[in-house]
């Protein structure tokens, strides 16, 4: 890693040149990654990253630049090419680091740097995978990864900001792949958290298996998906995504400084219906999305987004902060030391309601329920987004009546944050992988089930 | 420590563990700048190196990786890639393959000489957006970059392989939000070259405006069926978004649709795809493969007909073929096959043809990263573009979703074009398909 001395030097250096804030993060990582096809160990990979990121600000200016050797005067070469045409006299005065960690509250016995517990690991995969071969004979494939990664991060800052932490991350996926004749089609199911592999023990291999390969048999004799503005319902759990998309990163300073998010001016307005309430929580234990500090060195909040409808808070980094006034929410988060931070998401997801599931599917005339989502998109700049459906049915009469497949879901985020008329109590949380302007970083997703009045569904049939 | 002395070293230390093996290096050095507000936003100059091992012993297979290059780092690599291997199940195609020829190009026709002073790339991307801003209905430009990128891609093995290439690549891009009363647009323009004289500010402004303000007035048409083009940059995603569907791996593994077609008539007799690595037009420029395997012209369908996968030299000995020169693996990443440069070729279609009564031109594509699924061919996206009738533009059109299974698809065309055009990122260069009958919701 890197002496405290050596970050010493090198942040007096660059304050010499004139920034007025400098900060090194300094990364180690180890990263094992398991796969299997079927019954069969695919592949084992293994790695250490290791590197150092610089910023320099100068004004509201961003300069970076990274490198893998810890060297002080490799990392004042940097700092002088980056300043070269800001340099100018010191505007502030370093200050004495001030070692400071907090107390990881999420669980860690067993680490990846202690024992990367491979034959577990593949046990686990191939009891999943036999659960998801047995849940049909069309089921022909099951593809099984399991990924564990150990990092470890120091902050240093002009602040006097010295600080630590040490973020242990598993995550298990078993897809299945059905087949029937020509066509095929394809299920998943995940885990994962900010733990260490103890969390498998919360877990039924057996039953991720078989999700798996239900949702497989269903996707392949699902039929294509009627197409037109609808109401649709969306499942818990990953449905959650949509918020993600539509509202989520429009609320990142990242966009909002720039005015590139449609929600840059309605600080305090309504911008939901008065049903929704959504949270930005980076405390909840052993979640995938939480981080106990941010890679700005500041501890994690819970940040209430919205409340009854109305917007309460944007998620906001340093820099985003500077630009909008608004307090931080220790949302400055990064991909590894190869980015500068931005704001961006960690447990983000809406709140439980008061309404039934069946109440909701009780309601549609003719619409869809989409129980699991696909990833997505957003333009920030116009709210437009889109997300695919990744097992959806077709609901007439107020009844459930076949599985659709190709179902995709368009809108833009300030119309659908205004057609959600109906919220469940079934609040659940699901993991994904979010990239934007910092790299792909941990968040998870999450809503109770519930119903869009009118949103636009793309189908095939 | 040389790169050639660190593959040495590993190498009879793999030696002396009666192991074979051969090593990937990622070598990056990168410049990338940001405008805000006429002035400079962010600037980054990094650089980074990653070494990716891969171990064969007693037929497994074994990756490790490390971005530390001291003895300490390299010695736990080899360790961490043989401990794996001992897991891995037996993989007696997999091997490391004798290698006779050695590579070296860094050529000036792919990493040129460019001393352009940092001022004059500032300067551009602040004309950039400053053009861009002096149009009125441009609100503000909050996405735009240049970057320079130099990388080093090296492969070594235990089994004589040497092999080294040096390519540069610059980008430009911006993406303007347009605003015209309570409508707002926001669309891409990118450039991209070797040198930064390959970039055309004038062109990149153009473009921008263009493909932004272009959709200010767009609205939905009538749910249906119309025939489609998708335009080159977007027909270029889509497809890119399947290249699955070439993957000996993913044949070899039982699930690549086509796996069994090899001799068949699979597409329209219009479509022709042939991978051609050695064009040095295009940014995606290979002369040897992530196995160090010289890459060749690989004809993959003629007139419709499939003639061959991609291949590594693991798949291609699995089918009891030849290597076709498609070895895929980064220094992070397990051995797998991946396409360089996809050529569609031109077809007999002319703009009569493919401009004739109504169709949907596709400029912009959304979600494709998650919209599709190469294992059924299910597409369905979210879309912008312009409605043509007999050769005019009758409506922009904006929020809808196009949908399609892109397998049957390429089995029901209404034309291909008899011109080619490289995509922005000169990735991959194709004529343009007209797709029949696609379902559009608006």
């Amino acid at each position: 890693m890197l002496t405290s001395d050596t970050a010493r030097s090198v942040i007096d250096h660059a304050v010499a040149l004139g920034a007025d804030f400098a900060e090194l993060f300094v990364e180690r990582q180890l990263r094992t990654n398991i796969s299997t096809l079927t019954k069969t160990v695919e592949s084992v990979q293994s790695g250490i990253e290791f590197g150092i990121g610089l910023r320099l600000v100068f004004g509201t200016k961003v300069l970076y630049g990274y490198t893998n050797k810890p060297q002080a005067d490799e990392l004042k070469r940097i700092a002088s090419e980056l300043a070269a045409k800001d340099r100018r006299d010191p505007r502030v005065t370093a200050t004495a680091f001030d070692f400071r960690k907090l107390i990881s509250k999420h669980s860690h016995r067993k680490v990846l740097s202690v024992d990367p517990q491979i034959d577990d690991k593949v046990s686990f995969l191939l009891a999943a995978s036999d659960a998801a071969m047995s849940s049909g004979e069309a089921i022909h494939q099951t593809r099984g990864t399991s990924l564990q990664r150990e990092q470890q991060v120091t902050i240093y800052n002009s602040e006097g900001l010295h600080t630590e932490d040490t973020r242990h991350y598993v995550r298990t996926v078993m897809a299945a792949i059905a087949q029937d004749g020509s066509e095929q089609a394809s299920g998943s199911k995940d885990m994962g958290g900010l733990a260490g592999w103890e969390l498998a023990d919360q877990v039924d291999a057996k039953e991720l298996g078989l999700e798996a390969g239900r949702q497989a048999l269903v996707n392949l004799s699902a039929k294509p998906c009627p197409s037109g503005e609808m109401p649709v319902v969306m499942g818990n759990g990953f449905g959650g995504v949509i918020f993600h998309e539509a509202c989520g990163h429009l609320l990142e300073t990242t966009a909002v400084a720039k005015k590139a998010s449609v929600f840059h001016d309605q600080m305090g307005e309504m911008i939901a219906n008065e049903k929704v309430s959504a949270v930005d929580d980076g405390t909840l234990v052993d979640a995938w999305g939480s981080i106990n500090i941010d890679d700005e060195g500041m501890a994690t909040q819970k940040t209430q987004l919205i409340k009854d409808g109305r917007l309460t808070s944007f998620l906001v980094d340093r820099l985003g902060s500077e630009k909008t006034g608004f307090d931080r929410t220790g949302s400055g988060r990064r991909e590894s030391y190869r980015f500068a931070p931005a704001s961006r998401m960690r447990n983000t997801f809406i709140e439980a309601g008061s309404d039934s599931f069946d109440d909701m599917i009780a309601s549609i005339d003719r619409g869809i329920y989409a129980s699991h989502m696909g990833g997505g998109s957003v333009t920030p700049g116009t709210g437009e987004f889109n997300f695919a459906v990744r097992e959806g049915y077709y609901v007439e009469n107020g009844k459930v009546q076949y599985p659709v497949k190709g179902a995709t879901l368009i809108s833009t985020g300030p119309k659908v944050l205004r057609e959600i008329s109906m919220v469940s109590d079934n609040l659940s949380l699901a993991c994904g992988m979010c990239g934007s302007v910092s790299g792909a970083i941990p968040t998870t997703v999450g809503q109770p089930a519930l119903k869009v009045d009118n949103i636009l569904v793309g189908g095939n049939a | 420590m040389t790169i050639e002395k660190i593959s040495q070293d590993l190498f009879q230390w793999l030696h002396d563990a009666g192991a074979d093996g051969d090593l990937v290096v990622s070598d990056v050095r990168s410049l990338s700048l940001k405008a805000l507000d006429g002035a400079l936003d962010e600037h980054s100059v990094n650089s980074g190196r990653t070494l990716g091992l891969r171990v064969v012993k007693d037929n497994q297979v074994g990756t490790a990786y490390s971005e530390a290059t001291d003895e300490d780092s390299l010695r736990f690599m080899l360790d961490q890639a043989l401990t794996n291997a001992r897991f891995s199940e037996p993989h007696p195609e997999e091997q490391i393959r004798s290698v006779a020829q050695t590579f070296s190009d860094d050529g000036a026709r792919i990493n040129p000489q460019d001393d352009t002073p940092i001022e004059a790339r500032i300067d551009f991307l602040i004309e950039l957006e400053a053009k861009l801003l002096s149009y009125d209905n441009i609100r503000n430009v909050p996405y735009n970059g240049l970057s320079d990128a130099i990388r080093q891609q090296s492969v070594f093995s235990s089994k004589g392989c040497s092999a080294s290439m040096t390519t540069r690549q610059q980008i430009a891009y911006a993406m303007p939000l347009a605003a015209e009363g309570e409508n707002t647009a926001m669309n891409f323009a990118l450039q991209a070259g070797r040198h930064f004289n390959d970039l055309d500010l004038q062109s990149l402004i153009q473009n921008a405006y263009r493909n932004s303000t272009s959709l200010l007035d767009g609205k939905p048409i009538p749910t249906g069926h119309y025939d489609v083009v998708f335009d080159h940059n977007v027909q270029a995603q889509l497809l890119s978004a399947f290249s699955s569907m070439w993957s000996g791996k993913w044949a070899q593994d039982g699930i690549n649709p086509y796996r069994d077609k090899i001799g068949e008539r699979v597409f329209d007799k219009r479509l022709s795809f042939v991978d051609r690595p050695l064009n040095v037009e295009g940014l995606g420029y290979q002369v040897f493969d992530d196995e160090g395997m010289a890459t060749v012209d690989t004809t993959l369908v003629t007139e419709g007909e499939l003639k061959t996968l991609a291949h590594n030299t693991a798949t291609a000995h699995h089918f009891g073929v030849e290597t076709t020169g498609h070895a895929s693996r980064g220094a992070k990443s397990a051995l797998n096959v991946g396409l360089h440069q996809l050529h569609l070729l031109a077809g007999p279609d002319g703009a009569d043809t493919m401009t004739q009564g109504s169709w949907l031109k596709v400029t912009k594509l959304d979600g494709l990263h998650s919209g599709t699924n190469p294992i059924s061919g299910e597409f369905s996206c979210g879309a912008s573009g312009f409605l043509y009738r007999d050769g005019e533009c009758v409506q922009t059109v904006r929020g809808v979703t196009v949908a399609g299974n892109l397998y049957r698809m390429l089995d029901n065309i209404a034309g291909v074009s008899d011109k080619m055009l490289w995509n922005d990122y000169k990735s991959s260069c194709m004529a343009s398909i007209r797709f029949a009958d696609l379902a559009v919701s608006g």
